[in-house]
């Protein structure tokens, strides 16, 4: 797997012909694939109702408001994902921001949709235990009303610092940069697309791509 | 208190796992498990009892999480957390031989340079919990699950300095043989090693099957009793549980005894259970013969070097007859030695020699700042480059690594003031052929004094392997028969003492004519004598080339591949273009390329080629004004009008950085003033860790001719605040990606508006809007770089 091209181009806001801009992507993406492997982590717990939101029991983590119910409406339990590309990539970025700003950027770019690679991946994974059930969308701290404050909880329930060397800020910014932390719920019944589309993003007020007409495709 | 020996000629038993059981028994998930010790503790005892009837000799105390970070929010001190602890431990162990350890974790926290956590305070959080362990009467010390070595020396130092437990030091590596901060199994033996742990090894993170790979590795690095401490397998993802029973657990670590590891214990999922069966096959026996690999080395973390063939050092960190790096030392312009350094890196340096010393630059500070920022970008080995010891030490102390020490001499009062620091840090050191009578003018006295320094090393417990020796070269055309003599001397270190040798070459050539040729064939006679480690300047190409054909005729470059690597694209020289020195050939490109084409292009090297020359007819303001900004301007309009993209923005920027170099040092060899265009802040808020978009506006700041002051990212308000007055700065910067670091901004606008005559302020980054902006009172919001340059303008002109 590699990541995707045009989610990169996409990134670096590059609208229309990219020029030789595609190639130099292309090739900082293969490079990228090859030295830098997203690693994850993931765990299932059953859910329970409560006023406060939805449980995942024995995990410590309580899911508010409205985007985690509707998104867990079918579900029976949940799994926790934490999915980086690890220090080495923030090592690489720096010492390429160093000598060559052009280049970083694009790097940074493949980092961010490398990940994303990487929570398919765990996805696929995932999926492939829980078969013949159906997985929802996956849907992270920070998107919609599911507050960002949940991160420490979410972090600790998977034991991302040991496993994945993980740290959190007060601020609830994760290092490495290139993580993603994401939950998926676990359904009898097929799952239909929830989250994805503008609507459902916390960014939608000041997103750059919406200003100049064009989406994530998140 | 004197603290009892460890007895490590028998194999030891550790504790196994205390969360993952703490866990089982009904510690809620999110809990601190530490304050059990004063809530509970005849739980936490009744685990201890069951781990020494199980067949524990040591018991780890339960403070794997205290530290005054981790405790912040709990009102409980280190002290009270420790003491109990230790009490619990003791208790425990009450009427049995048992040891207790006082147990010292990871702080939650990730150190600078990733991270932003100074060593400074890393260490003084470890030296709170270590003073407490000793106070309270544990036995040793144990420092474990560690992922970054620099917060490892943090804690072995602090434990070291500040109590007399000896200390065992085990670090999680993952499946490929490193941690997640990148730190290889060699670097982190040999570093620890010198530091002067009493033990080392590896814990948690994987089962011993995959373990036993790297504790083998292990056992090659150091001459200590090694350490086994593994999980029991993997965690199951749907229920936590971990999946290795204790009997495969056993059966898989109890044979690595025979590469001679010497404590054995287990770690998450490794409960009691786990723990009897290892100590029913293992305990009591005496630990095997090890085949511990005894080598010269030098290290960062991510970079083992052992010096089995000949290694490059860097010369060019050094000020001497170096005007730009004189005048960068002086303006505490880290970025100019970083450029300096990356250039090395990329011609093939191995180590990079460190030299600071200049009349007004301190020294004791400004060593351990140039360490910590060239740590944060090139992955090389240093070497610290001072005659002020106090120097050597601030810049050991922040080193990250097993480094090189340059240098000492034959006399007796320089060996007694550095050599405890070099064994302290456990660096490697280099000794000059001299003394206090000057240079000796004989192959003869420079051995003899190479051997008076090595036994002084040694006597001060320095491994020969550590000691590196300088036969000094002199210039030839001044003292010609002394080109022989260092050669001589070199041969004798090396063939008699077997010692790494070191040697700068560049001097040997000095007054003559065509002077790199003499330089080379000295360098290969040196290397043929037996020269390991010569300083140069790695930018120097035929030199480089000169080791590369060396490496392939000593065999030291197999199958010759990285030579044929090297000169992959070499084509034999066309015929009539001579054999005598020609000028170096400009790139056939630049015949055709204007330099505003080759900046508009993002072409740095014809750039930085083509300045050159316009500066031989134009002066440095009209080259800024005439080429440089217009060319800028030029990729500016694409970039608004979407036809060029930010990553060839950036490449045009730093195209006129590399022109902006050329004036810079232009200027400072005629000792005159640069073109700068007055200066202004950056920084990122605090809080705020990604600096990625501040970088890029610094990056084309800096290419208009600004003097870009970046403070870095997570600063906090007041270092804002402070840097303005200090300075006088009349614009400042301020980045925030994250809606929750929005109100660190408002608060350092708000705090900069209440300065008698406040700075222009402008925002930006991924949440700022013009709203916002305005609302938090900024003068300016900059959607991005190159609207920052439009305000720079407005206010800086």
């Amino acid at each position: 797997m590699q990541p995707n091209i045009d989610d990169i181009l996409r990134y670096l806001r590059v609208r229309g012909e990219a020029g030789d801009l595609r190639g130099r992507v292309e090739t900082a993406a293969a490079e990228l694939a090859e030295r830098v492997r997203p690693a994850w982590v993931y765990r299932a717990f059953p859910l329970e109702r409560t006023a406060d939101g939805v449980v995942l029991a024995g995990s410590g983590v309580t899911l508010t408001g409205s985007l985690a119910a509707k998104m867990l409406k079918d579900c029976d339990a949940a799994a926790l994902l934490c999915c980086t590309l690890g220090l080495a990539f923030e090592r690489r970025l720096r010492a390429l921001e160093r000598r060559d700003m052009g280049e970083a950027v694009i790097l940074d770019a493949c980092g961010s949709a490398w990940v994303e690679s990487g929570c398919d991946m765990a996805e696929d994974e995932i999926a492939a235990r829980f078969a013949p059930r159906y997985l929802t969308d996956r849907f992270s701290p920070g998107y919609g009303d599911l507050p960002l404050s949940l991160q420490p909880a979410v972090l600790a329930a998977l034991d991302a610092e040991r496993r994945l060397g993980i740290h959190l800020s007060d601020s609830f910014l994760m290092t490495p940069s290139k993580s993603v932390t994401a939950v998926i719920g676990i359904a009898d019944t097929p799952q239909p697309a929830r989250v994805r589309g503008c609507g459902y993003c916390s960014m939608k007020q000041n997103c750059e791509y919406r200003k100049g007409g064009i989406t994530c495709a998140v | 208190m004197p603290s009892k020996p460890i007895d490590f000629s028998r194999i030891r038993i550790l504790i196994g796992a205390m969360g993952t059981v703490l866990q089982r028994r009904g510690l809620a998930p999110g809990a601190i498990p530490d304050l059990l010790n004063l809530t509970d503790p005849e739980l936490v005892k009744s685990i201890f009892r069951e781990y020494i009837d199980a067949g524990s000799d040591i018991l780890y105390t339960n403070t794997f999480g205290t530290n005054a970070r981790k405790l912040e929010k709990t009102g409980r001190s280190v002290r009270e957390v420790v003491t109990a602890a230790v009490r619990v431990a003791r208790e425990a162990a009450e009427g049995t031989d048992t040891l207790v350890a006082l147990d010292i974790g990871p702080l939650g926290e990730l150190l600078e340079p990733m991270g932003t956590l100074p060593f400074e305070q890393a260490y003084e959080l470890f030296r709170e919990v270590a003073a407490a362990g000793a106070e309270a009467g544990a036995d040793l010390a144990v420092i474990e699950t560690m992922t970054d070595l620099y917060e490892t020396k943090a804690a072995l130092l602090a434990v070291r300095e500040n109590t007399d437990l000896p200390v065992l030091v085990t670090m999680s590596f993952e499946d490929g043989g490193r941690t997640f901060t990148g730190c290889t199994v060699a670097s982190m033996a040999r570093t620890l090693t010198g530091l002067g742990a009493d033990a080392i090894g590896l814990n948690c993170s994987l089962g011993p099957d995959k373990l036993a790979p790297l504790l083998r590795e292990l056992c090659e690095n150091t001459p200590l009793p090694v350490v086994a401490k593994p999980n029991a397998g993997l965690p199951d993802p749907l229920d936590g549980h971990y999946d290795m029973d204790p009997e495969t657990f056993a059966d898989v670590l109890a044979p690595l005894a025979e590469a001679g590891v010497g404590l054995f214990g287990g770690c998450c999922g490794a409960g009691p259970e786990y723990i009897r069966l290892i100590a029913e096959r293992l305990k009591g026996r005496t630990p095997a013969e090890r085949a511990f690999r005894r080598e010269s080395f030098v290290c960062t973390p991510v970079r083992p070097l052992p010096l089995t063939g000949v290694r490059v050092i860097g010369e060019r960190i050094n000020p001497t007859g170096k005007k730009r790096l004189q005048q960068a030392l002086l303006e505490n312009d880290l970025d100019y030695i970083l450029d300096v350094a990356v250039a090395q890196e990329d011609a093939g340096a191995d180590i990079l020699d460190v030299n600071v010393g200049y009349p007004g630059v301190n020294e004791v500070e400004m060593l351990p700042r140039v360490v910590k920022a060239l740590q944060g970008t090139v992955s090389l080995p240093l070497m610290l480059d001072s005659s002020n010891a106090a120097a050597l030490e601030a810049g050991l102390r922040v080193y990250n690594g097993k480094a090189a020490v340059n240098s000492v001499n034959g006399d007796a009062e320089v060996l007694a003031r550095v050599l405890p620091i070099v064994k302290k840090y456990g660096a490697a050191v280099v000794g000059l052929t001299l003394d206090k009578s000057g240079v000796p003018q004989t192959a003869e006295q420079r051995f003899a004094i190479a051997e008076r320094i090595l036994n002084a090393a040694l006597s001060f417990g320095i491994p020969r392997e550590d000691v590196w020796i300088d036969c000094l070269t002199l210039t030839v055309s001044a003292q010609q028969e002394q080109a022989r003599e260092t050669l001589n001397a070199l041969r004798r270190v090396r063939e008699e003492l077997g010692l790494q040798t070191v040697l700068g070459v560049s001097n040997v050539s000095f007054g003559l004519p065509n002077r790199p040729l003499v330089t080379r064939t000295f360098l290969v006679e040196a290397l043929h004598a037996g020269l390991t480690l010569p300083i140069l300047n790695p930018n120097q190409t035929d030199l480089l080339d000169a080791v590369a054909a060396f490496r392939v005729l000593s065999g030291e470059d197999e199958a010759s591949r990285a030579y044929i690597e090297r000169f992959a694209g070499w084509e034999p020289p066309k015929a009539g273009a001579g054999v005598s020195p020609a000028k170096p050939q400009a790139p056939a490109q630049t015949a055709a390329l204007t330099l505003d084409d080759a900046i508009i292009r993002g072409l740095k090297t014809e750039a930085a080629a083509l300045a050159r020359e316009v500066l031989k007819q134009e002066d440095e303001l009209s080259v800024v004004d005439g080429h440089l900004i217009p060319a800028l301007d030029k990729v500016g309009e694409g970039y608004e009008s979407g036809r060029v993209f930010l990553p060839q923005l950036l490449s045009a920027a730093q195209a006129a950085q590399a022109v902006f170099e050329i004036i810079r040092e232009k200027a400072a060899n005629a000792g005159t003033v640069s073109v700068k265009k007055g200066m202004l802040l950056v920084a990122t808020v605090r809080g705020d860790i990604h600096d990625i978009g501040k970088n890029i506006v610094k990056t084309v700041l800096e290419n208009y001719g600004y003097d870009v002051l970046d403070l870095g990212r997570d600063v906090e308000p007041a270092r804002i605040v402070g840097a303005v007055r200090e300075k006088g700065i009349r614009l400042v910067g301020l980045s925030a990606l994250m809606t929750t670091t929005l109100p660190a901004m408002e608060e350092t606008v708000a705090l900069l508006r209440r300065l008698p005559d406040p700075p222009k302020v402008f925002v930006g980054g991924a949440v700022v809007t013009p709203a916002y902006a305005e609302r938090i009172g900024a003068d300016y919001y900059a959607r991005d770089a190159k609207a920052s340059v439009e305000v720079a303008r407005e206010i800086l002109g």
